[in-house]
């Protein structure tokens, strides 16, 4: 692709990430976790075609207002109206990627760019979604086990037979394992 | 007409509760999200059997664009928006702006007034020494701006700098409008730059920036700091001017009408309740808690009662301030037109086409939810526009 391009990401991990496949396709990448107050003046350092950005970050107004307020500056456009196709703007609003391309440049060129950072995002997004659901599973875990304890320490019941009667417990009232878990140790904790 | 608590109101007066009704609205933490956080605490939204979720958003582009693809039903924004997008500012330039129709609609105007011009020490006392009098009046001549750069001209200094918080936005025109009106050309006497809402009164004290047009509280945050001082309201620059709009995806609103206009008399109750001075300590826990947790309440209070602290150690006094009564909700389409012509008197804009303001203000909207609040679905008159001066 052979193109500048600055990124603006507060997530270094994913900012590697994005940078490692542009770079892979033949792009400059000028990564940063931006200063706000300096941000013009390192847009114009990077000299970038296109700048590529977190959708909900909180310098995109100030990239918008460029072409507004500093007429001898780099004039960034937010590129979403230019896909004439609708999925490729839906990929890049799930994904949370805004684009802007300097005015000047052949907008079409940074459609690659784009679909790159996509990808990218929507990876990252995948594995922390994957880091969150395991965190989840380990808490839930743990908390069956407490309520276990709790029942072989009250009921006098063997490992074996405090886990049948959570399992029972969570099958008679519909709710999940966990959820019962939680209870039974919420129960344990009041005063007889 | 007064509202009592919510609690004792009678039911809700619509006829139907729409069968899907979960909105999406975005809001930037501001003080003027007030009216959307107190009719989501207070349930006026649930009244009227509407289901809303209300998410912050950091980036008032961010908001446009979630809007404008159907990833939020409206949201918060800033008043001259609506009509930028519109126009495809900010936007690469392919035509597609106004294909089909504008993307937004305004359906009611959420607060007036509420932001500050505020000046660093060092350039309130440039002031000072250039014009002693004129320095000293509130508001502040931007005439007395006008002597202070003249000086610092002579000196061979750099202009100052002032940071708006978006270039489509009332600060930067209202900001302009000032500067122009006091013979300073906004566009080579001072450099305009853009820094975010909760950094104005940082850049301030740390000297990166020598004033800023912002809303509350980022104006008292800085008399706070120590930093700045407070010489003038956007309210002295326009009287009743809009701030915030509620604006809703154009598409969403043909669809279910009927769910808009109980959205809207939610705002009018919520703005109702938000103008009964006994509610100020409820309503700056609301914005407190759902929006600016880390901003002191007094600031919020002053803020939210027409009151400001307009240098350090001084005390409070009445400003016209953030106004949310019903009058002020309704969304005048004149309002967009003023916008417009400051965009094209600015350069940002060639040209617009005459029905543009009349095709996204929606006051029609406004009046069929009127009457849901309990109010005369009466258009108030319009009030003056600042003059079309030349730059």
């Amino acid at each position: 692709m052979n193109l500048r391009v600055l990124l603006i990401d507060d997530n270094a991990e994913r900012a590697a990430a994005v940078t490692a496949g542009l770079t892979a396709d033949g792009c400059t990448v000028a990564a940063l976790i931006p200063d706000h107050a300096d941000l013009v003046a390192q847009v114009r350092a990077a000299r970038a075609d296109v700048i590529v950005c977190d959708l909900d970050h909180a310098s995109r107004d100030a990239i918008e207002s460029m072409r507004a307020l500093n007429r001898d500056e780099p004039r960034p456009v937010v590129m979403f109206v230019d896909h004439a196709d609708p999925a490729s703007i839906a990929a890049a609003m799930e994904a949370g990627v805004a684009a802007y391309v300097i005015e000047g440049l052949q907008p079409g060129r940074v459609r690659a760019v784009i679909d790159v950072a996509v990808a990218r995002f929507r990876a990252y997004q995948a594995l922390r979604a994957e880091l969150a659901e395991a965190r989840k599973a380990l808490s839930e875990r743990k908390l069956i086990e407490r309520a276990k304890g709790v029942l072989m320490q009250t009921r006098r019941m063997s490992e074996e037979e405090a886990y049948r009667a959570l399992r029972r417990l969570a099958m008679d009232q519909g709710r999940r394992l966990a959820d019962v878990a939680d209870s039974v140790i919420a129960l344990a904790g009041l005063p007889l | 007409m007064t509202l009592a608590d919510p609690q004792t109101l009678e039911p809700a007066r619509t006829a139907r509760i729409p069968a899907n009704a979960a909105i999406t609205l975005g809001f930037v933490p501001l003080t003027d999200a007030a009216p959307l956080l107190v009719a989501d605490a207070l349930g006026l939204f649930a009244r009227h059997g509407l289901r809303v979720g209300l998410s912050r958003m950091q980036a008032w582009s961010a908001m446009r664009d979630r809007i404008a693809f159907g990833a939020l039903d409206g949201g918060q924004m800033l008043s001259p928006m609506p009509i930028a997008a519109s126009l495809g500012l900010a936007q690469a330039p392919t035509g597609r702006a106004m294909a089909g129709g504008p993307p937004l609609a305004v359906v009611a105007t959420l607060a007036r007034h509420g932001n500050t011009i505020t000046l660093s020490d060092a350039l309130m006392n440039e002031m000072t020494s250039a014009a002693p009098h004129l320095a000293a009046i509130r508001p502040l001549p931007a005439a007395a701006l006008a002597l202070a750069l003249a000086a610092r001209r002579t000196a061979g200094r750099t202009p100052p700098t002032l940071a708006v918080v978006y270039a489509y936005s009332s600060h930067t025109y209202l900001l302009r409008h000032w500067l122009a009106a006091g013979g300073i050309n906004p566009e080579r006497d001072v450099r305009l730059v853009v820094v975010p809402p909760p950094k104005v009164a940082e850049e301030l004290a740390n000297g990166r920036i020598d004033g800023f047009c912002a809303g509350e509280p980022w104006g008292s945050r800085a008399v706070d700091l120590r930093c700045g001082r407070i010489a003038l309201t956007t309210a002295d620059i326009w009287r009743d001017h809009p701030e915030k709009v509620l604006a809703v995806s154009a598409a969403r609103l043909a669809q279910d009408p009927a769910e808009i206009e109980m959205l809207v008399a939610s705002i009018i109750e919520a703005g109702i309740w938000l103008s009964e001075p006994g509610h100020l300590e409820d309503a700056t826990r609301i914005v407190h808690d759902h929006a600016l947790p880390d901003v002191p309440r007094e600031i919020i209070a002053l803020a939210l009662s027409r009151r400001l602290v307009m240098a350090p150690d001084e005390a409070p006094t009445a400003v016209p301030g953030l106004q949310f009564h019903p009058d002020a909700t309704y969304p005048h389409p004149e309002h967009g037109a003023w916008w417009a012509r400051q965009m094209q008197r600015w350069g940002q804009v060639d040209t617009f086409p005459a029905n543009l303001a009349a095709a996204i203000w929606r006051p029609d909207i406004w009046q069929r939810a009127a009457p849901l609040a309990g109010i005369a679905p009466v258009p108030p008159a319009l009030p003056a526009l600042p003059g079309d001066l030349t730059p």
